[in-house]
């Protein structure tokens, strides 16, 4: 009972906003292209995440396979050192079917999606899918803290997120940081209904247990993966893959933290049941990396927002080749300004964009002449 | 266990004993641990559900102690209460948890809410109308309290889909039966009726 009550104690959240500042006019464009995943020996790789360590290195996992659902599927991180001439590390597998297995106590017929983060401490936090029985249905989520860059990880902790067998809840875009310590994270269900969530997860620090819980975005069966976006300490938006015959991206706004929010409205932008994932830029405006198209994954835009999501223009194209798949994009901005989008290329390796604000500024201004 | 006893039942007319229900546990003690595919076979077990209800293991228990010493902790009162209240609680919790509407009811089970004072209400009502029902829900409470299950919410250590089906099954096998015997009984009664009348 005391547990339960102790629940009056925990203070209002809110977001942890860094809002960022506008380019300096002596920035010049930078735009610079690289593989992660320079080994073409797996016949399958997707869903990549990145994020920033406090030295300025890079850390970004992803996984891969002979194919998407394959027993042999294992999650895998590379690490970028900091500065212009460095190269990503050779990726190695931080968690396979046979690790989750030994370390969460329970057989584990392979794993999926992962999101990789930093918290205040500069730690590592891995949240991967992992599935005991059925397809992607039947995931789970689990958590892993390494302390050391991802040298040394902490045994994996199972997730409980759902009362029906702990079954179908995935992960898939970025983490918000909250104020006084601990994440909101986008997750989302898809088995009967499909529908996004929120995950609050606190803790980690020495021996102090993570402690979670979990609220809705919306029900139906509609919208997957938010990708969500803070622009104020409690105000954010939530832009979400259409599952829906309308395939078009829809957005939802939130007052007070993620608690509570809209009822989805769709955009004009296309979405073909894909991924998508956005950033907050300066002055207040937003970047979406998203596939640009009702039927396809052969294309990768960039679309800006200046209006809180309301309306959006196209402003550059990194990726375009018909027949083959582009998505999953991945978005973060380092220390230094820059951002950094990785994503799915071809199926056969994850891709990493460096750009910087003055870069997607002349994009805007090329798209207007 | 009670399924051992169930088949131990059909050879003897005494199920229990603490002798027969002593074999019985060591045997599901290695039936746990046998390996299939490389794992224990508990552990595919909680592969599927890491834990079952607090009410679903008292059921399963007092099933078991009351083959083993012929002692009914949960009196058919009681377990009329937990079938109930299984069945509420599932068709309150799954429907809308799997994405039946917005609503979510499992948010209640993270902290305090109206879960909690509901929860509150019932046990102590239980309790005073001497439902043994009562002092499972209060285990349910301590439980979670103490963090006994994985699940840090108060919705799993109340109640689990075994639970929510066993209970379904349980009432419709009671409900048919009423039906049934109301059936056989108005029948009985107007053949009495008639056979009053033609002896008139």
């Amino acid at each position: 009972m005391w547990r339960y009550l102790s629940a009056f104690d925990h203070e209002p959240v809110t977001f942890a906003v860094f809002s960022p500042s506008a380019p300096e006019d002596n920035d010049p464009p930078h735009m610079a292209e690289e593989f992660i995943s320079n080994d073409p020996g797996l016949a399958m790789v997707h869903v990549g995440s990145i994020c920033e360590m406090a030295d300025g290195s890079l850390v970004a996992s992803w996984y891969g396979g002979t194919r998407e659902g394959a027993r042999d599927t294992a999650i895998y991180l590379a690490v970028r050192a900091p500065g212009e001439s460095m190269s990503w590390s050779r990726p190695r597998v931080i968690v396979n079917r046979g690790s989750a297995s030994k370390e969460l106590h329970r057989f584990v017929k392979k794993v999926g999606n992962s999101i990789i983060f930093t918290d205040s401490e500069d730690r590592l936090w891995l949240i991967y899918v992992t599935i005991t029985m059925g397809g992607w249905s039947g995931s789970s989520l689990n958590v892993k803290i390494s302390h050391d860059g991802g040298t040394t990880w902490t045994r994996s902790q199972r997730l409980t997120l759902s009362p029906f067998l702990n079954v179908s809840e995935l992960v898939r875009n970025n983490p918000l940081p909250m104020k006084g310590g601990g994440f909101i994270i986008p997750i989302y269900h898809e088995c009967a209904g499909k529908f996004p969530e929120i995950l609050w997860i606190w803790g980690g620090q020495g021996d102090q247990r993570i402690t979670f819980r979990k609220t809705r975005m919306a029900g139906g069966r509609s919208f997957i993966q938010p990708s969500v976006v803070a622009c104020g300490s409690g105000v954010a938006r939530a832009f979400y893959r259409s599952c829906s015959g309308d395939r078009v991206v829809a957005m939802a706004t939130t007052g007070d933290t993620g608690a509570a929010w809209s009822e989805p409205q769709n955009l004009e932008l296309p979405n073909p049941d894909s991924a998508l994932n956005a950033l907050l830029l300066s002055e207040g405006r937003i970047l979406l990396a998203f596939n640009d198209s009702k039927q396809t994954r052969n294309n990768l835009r960039l679309a800006i927002s200046h209006d809180g999501g309301a309306t959006w223009g196209r402003v550059a194209e990194i990726e375009n080749s018909p027949g083959q798949e582009f998505s999953y994009p991945y978005l973060i901005r380092s220390l230094d300004g820059r951002i950094h989008l990785v994503y799915t290329w071809r199926r056969k390796r994850i891709k990493h964009v460096v750009f910087n604000e003055t870069w997607i500024n002349a994009q805007i201004e090329k798209a207007s002449k | 266990m009670v399924a051992g006893q169930s088949i131990v039942g059909l050879f003897r007319d005494n199920v229990g004993g603490w002798r027969t229900t002593l074999i019985l546990g060591f045997l599901a003690a290695l039936i746990v641990v046998i390996p299939v595919g490389g794992f224990p076979l508990g552990r595919w077990l909680i592969s599927i559900n890491a834990n079952f209800s607090i009410p679903l293991t008292a059921l399963v228990f007092s099933k078991v102690w009351e083959n083993a010493s012929h002692i009914r902790l949960l009196d058919r009162k009681a377990f009329l209460g937990s079938c109930i209240f299984g069945l509420t609680a599932g068709l309150a919790l799954y429907p809308m948890a799997l994405g039946l509407g917005r609503f979510d009811p499992y948010k209640f089970g993270w902290s305090f809410s109206l879960l909690f004072v509901l929860l509150m209400v019932i046990t102590v009502i239980l309790v005073f109308v001497k439902n043994r029902f009562g002092i499972v829900l209060v285990a349910c409470i301590l439980g979670y309290d103490l963090g006994l299950l994985e699940s840090p919410n108060l919705w799993d250590y109340l109640v689990d889909p075994f639970f929510a089906l066993i209970s379904g099954v349980m009432i419709g096998g009671l409900l048919i039966r009423e039906i049934r015997s109301k059936k056989s009984l108005s029948h009985s009664v107007s053949w009495a009726t008639r056979a009053e009348g033609s002896m008139r």
